[in-house]
């Protein structure tokens, strides 16, 4: 199903941190959302997963750390079921074994606290629950920023893996044009909360056109290793 | 320069640092890598002299390091400034501990050389960005002219331009100042892109020491080839053919 939003904007303490910002999301897109820090690239995220679930659209979220995501008071199939009953769907019925494969975490004990598993381990899971039930959108908002990079680049394999050929679109939410260069077919790049500049990753690459985009794509990486 | 010969660190029965020897001479940068709970951190406070190690010694030019009066940058830039402080207080603190006099406009020329207006310095840690108050505390580490300065996970609160930004301005500095940069840093794009060699701890060990650019062309071990191929797969290098 095709995502449309129309003129999103916030405001905050008085200042426009959002200006009216309008895109669509095609099934199986994957886009990047980038920019620098106080740029309005989570505002923007945040502003549209709540607008696609206002109209009715399943978007799942997935923050940057999973201490954001998981409680450290309750066991692992605790969060679980309670994913599955905020969807509606009764306890065992999403697909727990093919996202734990898909995901590598079927090794997992589900009876343990989000603690008794690895930081890895425990992003992934919560990556497995926002797939439950097969959501238009997953927006990801600098998933990888807490975890080691072995780890970080494995979670992002996994999901890449996962999502192809499937309906769901993704968003990913990055300060690093690096890390969604090779994740994501559409940029939109973000500036004092302005949508700055949007286009096909490999336009905006080679030929960035503002300033903004430009800066991100001149430091994308450390450096380009012959191989 | 900075010897670690045979150190061993130990808490409790679990040795945290396990035979780690490396030299680095003034001048030049090491940078540090492995993954969270490899030792890294272990290494900075044996170096600082805030651990006692179990064996083994940590020496700069044959003396103990505190004596050398090492500087640390620290992770999270607002932490590390006291909040009720300005930047300025907090900066010159090392300068009144030391009882130093400062040389006319090494402040200035400090500020200078890390892009931060003079007057900024009379803010507090929270009215500043966190790339102005990594900044800051760079200017802190470096006031009182030390020899070897440590910098642990100096960029990782940064975002990505901020870092490159900010690692151009440490090379330049170190450049002009000549002091030895030991780096712990995740990102194997950074040790590689300003490291002169690379360190790789795993599980307290060093795995590999090598010169930064045969490190990313030909790891050795299967291991840091992992690590390697990792930081191409996140974009913080990149393979060309």
């Amino acid at each position: 199903m095709t995502l449309t939003v129309t003129g999103l904007s916030a405001i905050r303490s008085g200042r426009t941190i959002l200006h009216p910002t309008s895109l669509v999301i095609h099934p199986r897109e994957r886009i990047g959302i980038v920019g620098a820090s106080g740029s309005g690239k989570s505002t923007l995220g945040h502003a549209l997963i709540d607008d696609l679930r206002q109209q009715g659209h399943s978007v799942a979220h997935v923050p940057q750390s999973p201490d954001e995501a998981l409680d450290p008071l309750r066991s692992m199939a605790f969060h679980w079921r309670e994913a599955e009953e905020a969807l509606g769907l009764q306890a065992g019925h999403a697909d727990r074994e093919g996202l734990f494969r898909a995901l590598k975490i079927e090794g997992g004990d589900l009876r343990k606290r989000p603690w008794g598993w690895s930081r890895g381990m425990q992003q992934r899971f919560v990556i497995a629950m926002a797939l439950i039930g097969a959501p238009d959108l997953i927006a990801l908002d600098e998933p990888t920023s807490a975890l080691d990079p072995v780890v970080a680049a494995a979670t992002m394999e996994l999901l890449s893996g996962f999502l192809d050929g499937k309906d769901t679109a993704m968003a990913l939410i990055t300060h690093d044009l690096g890390l969604a260069a090779l994740r994501v077919d559409r940029l939109l790049v973000m500036a004092d909360g302005h949508l700055v500049e949007e286009g096909r990753t490999e336009d905006i690459l080679e030929r960035p056109e503002t300033q903004a985009a430009k800066a991100l794509s001149a430091h994308r990486n450390w450096m380009a290793l012959p191989c | 320069m900075l010897t670690v010969s045979d150190l061993v660190v130990k808490r409790g029965p679990r040795v945290t640092l396990a035979d780690i020897s490396f030299t680095l001479p003034a001048g030049k940068t090491l940078a540090v890598v492995g993954e969270s709970g490899a030792g890294k951190s272990t290494l900075i406070a044996a170096i600082l002299g805030l651990l006692r190690p179990s064996s083994g010694e940590v020496t700069w030019d044959g003396a103990p390091t505190r004596d050398a009066r090492p500087a640390l940058v620290m992770q999270e830039p607002r932490a590390a400034f006291n909040p009720t402080m300005s930047l300025r207080r907090s900066i010159m603190e090392p300068v009144v501990a030391q009882n130093i006099s400062l040389a006319g406009g090494r402040l200035e020329r400090l500020c200078a050389g890390l892009e931060l207006p003079l007057d900024l310095l009379d803010r507090r840690p929270d009215q500043v960005s966190i790339g102005q108050a990594q900044r800051a505390g760079i200017l802190r580490a470096l006031i009182a002219s030390p020899p070897l300065v440590l910098f642990d996970e100096p960029l990782s609160a940064l975002d990505a331009v901020t870092q490159k930004h900010t690692a151009r301005l440490i090379a330049e500095l170190q450049a002009e100042e000549g002091f030895a940069a030991l780096i712990v840093t995740h990102d194997l794009g950074y040790a590689v892109a300003h490291g002169d060699q690379i360190a790789v701890l795993k599980s307290g060990r060093i795995e590999e020491i090598a010169d930064a650019q045969d490190f990313a062309l030909n790891p050795r071990s299967d291991y840091c080839r992992t690590l390697r191929d990792a930081a191409i797969a996140l974009g913080a290098l990149e393979a060309v053919a």
